[in-house]
């Protein structure tokens, strides 16, 4: 899987990178849209995350360059305006996703991950860890032949915890991916911990597996073994 | 009192106090002029009369009276007033007299002369009258030009002034002013343009200003924001983690802080200008299946009342509205507590129990006003909330009443 990392901030671009290749992919990075355009051009990716504001240029005149080529990349934005404009302009330039900075590195990498699965159409839709068996067609999630029953949003939290596995994953970042950031979250988290309870409580039943750790004060870690 | 109105009293009682003065005065300088005159005439005509009678003619005059006396000699004149009969016009009329006692050849003669004239109250009533007329001639005349100046010259100066009363810096257009001939009021139309335009501008930058410090806040934070989970990777000690836990906190206030000052800008610069059709229903419906759990946790019970109900609004806006308005009736519902949530085609409202607020209800929905309870909350969701009702011309209205905070939007 190859990435293309379009973004002017180096601090930005060098974390997303270093967590995006621990989890797998392969990264490369644009700093300007001189960079952008070069690497659009010359070479083939799987997904291209492009911030909009670059210096140089406007990271939508490289979205208008990537598709005029009739390459087979998907296309997630990151736009530090969180305005409808630029988000309706860019999905109708044929972008697959959008992400308003500052964003969580959890977040991003599920977004991109569902934009795999999405572009994937020759039904790979089935993500095994262990014995645990996600499918994200179904939206249903075995535990080797049994059908572990999950709410929906125990399914959700499951699945961004598995996208992230091995990563502590704070509370915040679970609560915007689960309820969006329109709730004020702060005192919120204890709802977050009583879904954690609940899935770790349904799987264990199950399996007898205890995968999600408690970080103290951090978060939870989905341990893949 | 308005300014014509007081110049014209000013006005008014400057001339009736002239014209007292120059009455009286008018009056006293022909009484005195006539006098000496008719004082004049009479010593004349006696001056006739005893030369008259020095030749030993005989002395017959209109209005003279000559007779022997015994009195002693008197060349000083007494003057003096009489009434006379007229018999032809048949009425006593004013007379001026001049009396002297004169030795003409040896014998003392009473002398006197009268001259007809029509006596001072005539006089007063003359000059008096005269005047009146002329202050109520200057009275009609200045309350008539007060009227049609005010209709003529004051007509841009009450316009412009109406212009202003209407004028809000937020505007987008340019302040309307109407010109006139006039110096002084042409130059206040002139700073008026100047002051107007220079405070728009300021206006429009200070807003710039607010979005784009907002934009620019966005990627540091992101990187504050990653490098905070990047550590949280990190083997810590329990005290690192607080720390990190806490700082992670202050993050998290600032982005939703932020995101919603970067709202309120954008509201301010209507940029959301867009009205659809939006099945009001299906919005809350919408929320309140995304936030079921989070009723649920805390124990809260939602009872809805919801019509079908389409509005005309900007579909974003519809979704904060709700949003602002349910999140912050969980927000202070204690544990246990209750949240109503109505809709019919004319009005939303949003009811939860709850304690009273701890500061007065009119600066509810200000900015950055918070209960002293709730430090974790920015401040801005009911300021954002207001914004968007006056955006699509909604009235919300807050009220406490049995122990339940409501709040009404009437579409």
């Amino acid at each position: 899987m190859k990435l293309l990392l379009i973004e002017d901030e180096p601090l930005l671009l060098d974390e997303m990178e270093s967590y995006l290749a621990e989890q797998g992919y392969r990264c490369e990075k644009a700093t300007t849209y001189k960079e952008g355009e070069e690497k659009i051009t010359l070479y083939e990716y799987d997904v291209v995350v492009l911030d909009i504001t670059l210096p140089g240029g406007n990271g939508l005149t490289l979205l208008e360059l990537l598709k005029s080529q009739f390459k087979d990349a998907g296309v997630l934005i990151i736009s530090a305006k969180d305005s409808l404009s630029d988000k309706v302009a860019g999905l109708g330039l044929g972008a697959d996703d959008y992400i308003t900075k500052p964003f969580h590195l959890e977040e991003l990498n599920a977004r991109i991950n569902a934009l795999m699965r999405r572009r994937s159409f020759s039904g790979n839709n089935r993500m095994k860890i262990d014995m645990l068996v996600i499918d994200t067609a179904a939206q249903e999630v075995h535990w080797k032949e049994h059908l572990i029953s999950l709410t929906k949003k125990e399914y959700e939290l499951l699945l961004y915890f598995i996208v992230n596995k091995n990563r502590v994953v704070s509370k915040q970042s679970i609560a915007e991916h689960l309820w969006g950031d329109h709730y004020d979250m702060a005192d919120n988290y204890d709802t977050v911990y009583v879904h954690t309870m609940n899935l770790r409580k349904k799987i264990i039943a199950h399996s007898g597996t205890d995968y999600i750790k408690t970080v103290y004060g951090m978060g939870y870690k989905f341990m893949a073994p | 009192m308005k300014l014509l109105h007081r110049t014209t009293r000013d006005f008014l009682l400057a001339t009736i106090v002239i014209l007292l003065i120059t009455g009286a005065g008018l009056y006293l300088f022909l009484q005195d002029e006539v006098t000496a005159e008719m004082n004049e005439q009479l010593a004349l005509q006696a001056a006739t009369v005893s030369r008259q009678l020095e030749e030993g003619n005989d002395a017959h005059y209109l209005f003279t009276e000559i007779s022997k006396t015994t009195d002693p000699v008197r060349l000083n004149p007494v003057y003096g007033d009489t009434l006379l009969y007229d018999p032809i016009q048949k009425v006593t009329e004013d007379y001026h007299y001049l009396d002297i006692v004169q030795n003409i050849r040896g014998e003392n003669y009473h002398i006197k002369v009268m001259t007809t004239y029509i006596g001072w109250d005539e006089y007063f009533k003359m000059i008096f009258t005269a005047l009146l007329g002329t202050t109520l001639l200057l009275a009609v005349s200045s309350v008539l030009i007060t009227y049609f100046t005010s209709r003529k010259i004051w007509k841009p100066f009450f316009m412009n002034l109406e212009s202003i009363k209407n004028y809000s810096v937020s505007d987008k257009t340019a302040l309307k002013l109407y010109a006139s001939p006039i110096k002084e009021f042409s130059e206040l139309e002139v700073t008026l343009k100047d002051m107007t335009e220079r405070s728009q501008r300021e206006y429009k930058a200070l807003r710039e200003f607010t979005e784009n410090a907002s934009h620019e806040i966005q990627t540091p934070l992101g990187i504050i924001q990653s490098k905070l989970d990047r550590i949280s990777q990190l083997s810590v000690s329990e005290e690192m983690a607080r720390h990190i836990t806490q700082a992670k906190s202050g993050v998290d206030r600032l982005k939703k802080m932020n995101k919603n000052l970067l709202l309120l800008a954008k509201l301010d610069n209507n940029t959301f200008a867009d009205k659809q059709m939006v099945w009001f229903d299906d919005v809350i419906s919408q929320h309140l299946e995304t936030m079921e759990e989070l009723f649920s946790v805390k124990e809260v019970a939602v009872s809805t009342h919801i019509l079908r109900t389409p509005v005309l609004s900007n579909p974003y806006l519809s979704e904060i509205l709700v949003s602002n308005l349910v999140s912050n009736a969980l927000r202070y519902t204690e544990e246990g507590g209750m949240i109503n949530i109505m809709l019919t085609t004319d009005q939303f409202s949003v009811s939860n129990t709850g304690a009273e607020l701890d500061f007065p209800a009119e600066l509810l929905f200000d900015r950055f006003r918070k209960s002293t309870k709730n430090i974790q909350s920015t401040g801005l969701g009911l300021a954002i909330v207001q914004q968007i009702c006056q955006l699509n011309s909604w009235k919300i209205s807050y009220r406490y009443a049995d122990q339940q905070h409501v709040f009404t939007v009437n579409f």
